[in-house]
């Protein structure tokens, strides 16, 4: 196999932008990445693109791939769209990775947008709920709020996980969002705060879940043997793994793991030839606060139900020793579906080249970045792991 | 609108929603619903149709508040205020999720004894949609 490292990445700032349309945000992120290729790129040498998007709200949902290339003046590129509800994009950087380690592309690209903000608000409820096992799980009256607020009781009756370890993910993003230029949600954000957030789906209150946010963004992959003649600080694609799971939750052994999110990281480690306990810092799929804990467990972080007392200790915040979602993740940063997992490898990239946005931000202990990107309550999971190329 | 249950694929299954009918793999036994055309455990392909009794315990829940639950469930919140939403172990094996009814949040836990109704879910199109609820059991 080829390895593959890369070579630009961006993104917009993400927010609810209803004066802005797709190809604008698309633009945007793709203007950035192109710029973040420090020796240029010419848009024609790029063989292959991934677009992942859910449906934009049902706006465009043909051909939408090409459309986006072509307003981003990559006219000509051979473009497909990728779909995996939230891990849309993880997805598409999977299929980048796999067009160059296979020899058929020489430069790829795998991007992300979405667009939420245009819809009235009843139809957003009635969009979302759309990537489980429909015929089932809606007729239930539930859509993910519900799912992983039921997975969330599980957790606590299973192994004593306590609310305020749910509220503590959702503290620690919002702080760290804080720091953030790029994301959405940059208010100070305390215990107390939590603590009087009006409920969604018991165990979860609002501010354990992210909101609606337009935004997109892009990376840039090439051979790694070429990656030098665009860049001084490429950055290698060491593990790449996904997996998948029965859709509907009432059809898994257990609701306290996401096995497609065990199956992914197993593959991507064994690709890296690391283990766990390698891992410098993450960026993790925080959709609702209770699914940044699964993902402690899921990814080999700590033992299984010891995510709590695992997060309760300090070791994932941007001081510890293993910083998780240091970018304020899906709660803070901000979850336009189809933008999240390439938007997380933009996070892992500028970390791992020492480009954060602000010194605060930057992170000194950055051997092996991962990236963890879930679709749905987790149909399908894709994991990356990155290291700078020495 | 991209998602909502059709007619169709409601009516398809109405013997599953209506009569709480399971499959039984005629190779492992293992009991299925809502009903396959793979079995989970042995990959057989061939059921026998089976009635579930429609008992089973709460395995987990969950109480939607306003907001919480898709737009076509709208009409009902206002009415009622919550959406109680539960998965249930069911007597026979399978788990399933559905609604919770004749029941007050406070009083949810894990382990509760239920038994299946059925019970108006909404309507759209003009057409009631009909299907299984959960409530605390009688006997
Ligand atoms: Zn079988």
């Amino acid at each position: 196999m080829i390895d593959v490292a890369v070579i630009g990445v961006g993104q917009t700032r993400y927010g609810m932008f209803p004066g802005r349309t797709l190809k604008d945000l698309f633009y945007e992120a793709s203007r950035e990445a192109l710029d973040d290729v420090d020796k240029g790129l010419d848009p024609n040498d790029i063989d292959e693109a991934f677009v992942g998007t859910l449906s934009t709200g049902g706006a465009q949902l043909g051909n939408f791939a090409p459309l986006m290339m072509e307003a981003a003046g990559m006219v000509g590129v051979g473009a497909r769209h990728v779909e995996n509800a939230c891990a849309s994009s993880g997805f598409a950087m999977r299929d980048a990775v796999s067009a160059i380690s296979s020899g058929s592309a020489d430069i790829a690209v795998a991007a992300g947008v979405e667009k939420m903000s245009d819809l009235p608000r009843e139809r957003n409820r009635l969009w979302l709920g759309i990537s489980g096992d429909v015929e089932w799980e809606r007729l239930a009256g539930t859509n993910f709020a519900g799912i992983y607020a039921m997975m969330a009781r599980r957790h606590m009756f299973e192994y004593g996980t306590k609310i305020s370890h749910i509220k503590m993910v959702a503290v620690k993003n919002r702080q760290n969002a804080l720091e953030n230029p790029k994301a959405q949600f940059r208010s100070a954000f305390t215990m107390e705060q939590a603590t009087k957030s009006p409920n969604l789906a018991s165990p979860l209150d609002f501010s354990d879940a992210c909101g609606i946010t337009d935004g997109a963004s892009m990376v840039i992959l090439a051979r790694a043997d070429l990656a030098r003649s665009f860049t001084d600080q490429p950055v290698l694609v060491v593990g790449s793994g996904v997996g998948s799971d029965y859709v509907a939750i009432h059809d898994r052994t257990s609701l306290t793991k996401l096995q497609g999110a065990v199956d992914a990281s197993v593959k991507a480690y064994e690709m890296a030839g690391i283990r766990p306990e390698d891992i410098d810092f993450a960026e993790v799929h925080d959709c609702f606060a209770i699914a940044e804990l699964l993902s402690y467990e899921d990814l080999g972080f700590c033992d299984r139900g010891k995510s709590g007392i695992y997060l309760e200790s300090g070791i994932t915040q941007r001081d510890g020793k293993r910083p998780i979602n240091n970018s304020g993740g899906l709660i803070a940063k901000g979850h336009p579906i189809g933008s999240t997992g390439t938007g997380q490898i933009c996070e892992v990239v500028n970390q791992l080249r020492g480009r954060a946005d602000t010194s605060a931000r930057q992170l000194a202990n950055v051997g092996y970045g991962l990236t963890h990107n879930v679709g749905g309550s987790g149909a399908a999971v894709a994991v990356h792991i990155f290291k700078a190329m020495e | 609108m991209t998602s909502y249950i059709s007619l169709p694929m409601y009516a398809a299954n109405i013997d599953q929603r209506l009569r709480i009918i399971a499959g039984k793999c005629t190779n492992c036994s293992i009991i299925v619903y809502p009903q396959r055309l793979v079995c989970k455990c042995c990959g057989g392909k061939n059921f026998d149709l089976t009635p579930l009794s429609g008992l089973g315990e709460l395995y987990t829940f969950s109480v939607l508040h306003g907001g919480g639950a898709p737009s076509e469930f709208d009409y009902e919140q206002k009415m009622t205020g919550d959406v109680l939403c539960g998965i249930v172990d069911l007597f026979e094996g399978p788990r399933v999720m559905a609604r919770l009814a004749d029941i007050d949040s406070s009083q949810l836990k894990i382990g509760l004894k239920l038994e299946a109704v059925i019970r108006r879910l909404y309507d759209q199109e003009g057409i009631l949609r009909y299907g299984v609820k959960f409530v605390p059991e009688t006997l």
